[in-house]
């Protein structure tokens, strides 16, 4: 290894990352697939996977807790979205274009994605620390040692919650920020709010709000899937959560970014306009 | 009931279990001893199928647990209770909750029913009273009888117990001894503590086991146990400085 020539020593390295990251990305899509396993099972039996009262408290917390944030954030990126290229547009006098400009961004593109962001942050970050709490407590354990699947249990209420709450809080998203361009497009550009709705309604096509939609399904169960996996997988007491509390949030980000563009380019191609 | 058959057990580079055999019969109450790091725990979770062993065989009744499927698993494990060393209750549920989980999850009970046994439960370990209390509110012995209500709420045939005793007072230990010889006298539990607190150890066990450097050095009834001319069982018995214990761990860090 050590009289190894720089290019070899670059390509192991290379290939070491590349090696763990499919390793990550195999872990974590077994782990959605051996969640989903254990609660068909359990619906075979006749059973509810998990308790309603658990799934609620997880979406009022992930969900009904998080439209304050989402709202305000999506509100000024609107508003400093409209401003600035309303500024530019008017140039070449075409600002109406704005109301289209903003909405289709958020609705296919930003929306999710700052939802995906924010509650990666917010949401995942506390997911993984309040069960990589419970894992280092041997809490995890003693759930799997009553013959009570941890997975179902634990992991499928709080991923369907984020699953299912992630199209709604990118549609808060996408009105906060469409809400706030309207704003300021009726006081810097003169464009009246009946005008700015028929404009929105002219330049949004269905297949945009879909597209924003599935995107924000498949951000929310990513962001669950790997807060609640790496939870599970702590080792090495508190500073080990942290470690994991820290490394959830980066993974679940880089993920969701990197997810979005290979939807888009997806979609581009098999779909385009 | 429960057999293990020439386990071995490694994490990284140390060997843990190494050709570990055991029987335990039906309505014995067994209690392996052994150092802190020795094992013990390892065998209760191996027991429980938390572990799974690098070779070797482990059966409870007729099932290989070794062998069985994650959905077989979990509904073996239903007919053992484990109670955790630092008692493992779930700290965001209350008492009443804590105890009720095994039957609202595995159950179909009516909440009237649950409601009936947990407290039948939290009677037997003299905690009818602290149903609403969280666990961050309960001392450690508290916690201890708590967890063993929760272990005895599917009524099962088999309970470990992970160092039952540790960290609590003389009267607290002597409760929890207590309980565990009346489960097995009242209800024919079979039960396999792990500990290596000598008091309860030989309050509770009907035949005790040695661990040492990963395999049962000595087996026998309490009395004789007490009397091994093992010169290991000799020292951890009393405790003394002298002996191939100290001798073999500074063997081992001389090597190292």
């Amino acid at each position: 290894m050590a009289n190894a020539h720089p290019p070899v020593v670059i390509a192991q390295g290379i290939g070491q990352i590349t090696r763990s990251f499919l390793r990550e990305v195999g872990s974590v899509f077994w782990f959605i697939a051996q969640t989903f396993e254990e609660m068909f099972e359990r619906i075979q039996q006749g059973r509810v996977p998990f308790r309603a009262a658990s799934f609620f408290r997880h979406t009022a917390r992930a969900g009904v807790d998080s439209v304050p944030l989402v709202g305000l954030v999506s509100f000024f990126l609107g508003l400093t979205m409209a401003l600035l290229t309303g500024y530019q547009l008017q140039r070449f006098g075409t600002e109406r274009l704005i109301p289209g400009l903003v909405a289709i961004t958020f609705t296919r593109e930003l929306g999710p994605l700052i939802t995906g962001i924010m509650l990666a942050a917010r949401i995942g970050a506390a997911f993984t620390a309040e069960l990589g709490t419970m894992q280092v407590s041997e809490e995890v354990e003693a759930i799997e040692a009553m013959g009570i699947g941890p997975l179902r249990f634990l992991v499928a209420p709080r991923m369907l919650a984020l699953f299912l709450l992630m199209p709604c809080l990118s549609t808060v998203s996408n009105i906060a920020a469409i809400g706030a361009s309207s704003l300021i497009s009726k006081a810097y550009f003169s464009i009246a709010f009946p005008y700015f709705l028929d404009l929105v309604k002219d330049a949004l096509l269905i297949r945009d709000i879909i597209t924003g939609i599935l995107k924000s399904f498949l951000f929310g169960l990513l962001i669950g899937a790997i807060a609640c996996y790496r939870g599970l997988t702590v080792k090495g007491g508190a500073a080990g959560v942290g470690t994991s509390t820290t490394s959830s949030v980066v993974t679940a980000i880089t993920v969701v970014i990197g997810f979005d563009t290979l939807y888009n380019i997806v979609y581009t191609v098999f779909f385009p306009t | 009931m429960v057999e293990l058959r020439d386990v071995r057990m490694q994490f990284q580079d140390k060997k843990v279990l190494d050709g570990f055999s055991l029987k335990v019969e039906p309505q014995e109450r067994l209690v392996i001893m052994g150092q802190s790091g020795s094992g013990k725990s390892t065998i209760l979770r191996l027991i429980l199928g938390t572990l799974r062993p690098n070779s070797g065989s482990i059966f409870f009744k007729q099932f290989e647990i070794t062998r069985l499927q994650r959905r077989k698993l979990q509904r073996v494990r239903q007919h053992v209770g484990m109670v955790y060393q630092y008692s493992a209750l779930l700290s965001s549920r209350n008492v009443r909750d804590n105890v009720a989980l095994p039957l609202e999850e595995l159950t179909d009970k009516s909440r009237g029913e649950i409601d009936k046994i947990v407290d039948e439960k939290l009677d037997l370990v003299g905690m009818k009273d602290s149903k609403d209390l969280l666990p961050e509110e309960l001392s450690g012995g508290m916690k201890k009888r708590i967890a063993l209500a929760r272990s005895l709420v599917l009524e099962p045939e088999l309970i470990l117990l992970d160092e039952p005793s540790a960290g609590l007072d003389p009267v607290v230990a002597s409760v929890i001894a207590e309980l565990i010889i009346g489960l097995s006298e009242k209800a024919k539990v079979t039960s396999i503590t792990a500990t290596h607190e000598m008091d309860s150890a030989f309050r509770i066990g009907t035949r005790m086991a040695m661990l040492y450097q990963g395999k049962i050095i000595e087996e026998a009834e309490p009395e004789k146990f007490k009397q091994s001319k093992n010169p290991v069982v000799a020292q951890f018995l009393s405790g003394s400085t002298e002996g191939p214990i100290l001798e073999d761990s500074q063997d081992a860090i001389t090597k190292k």
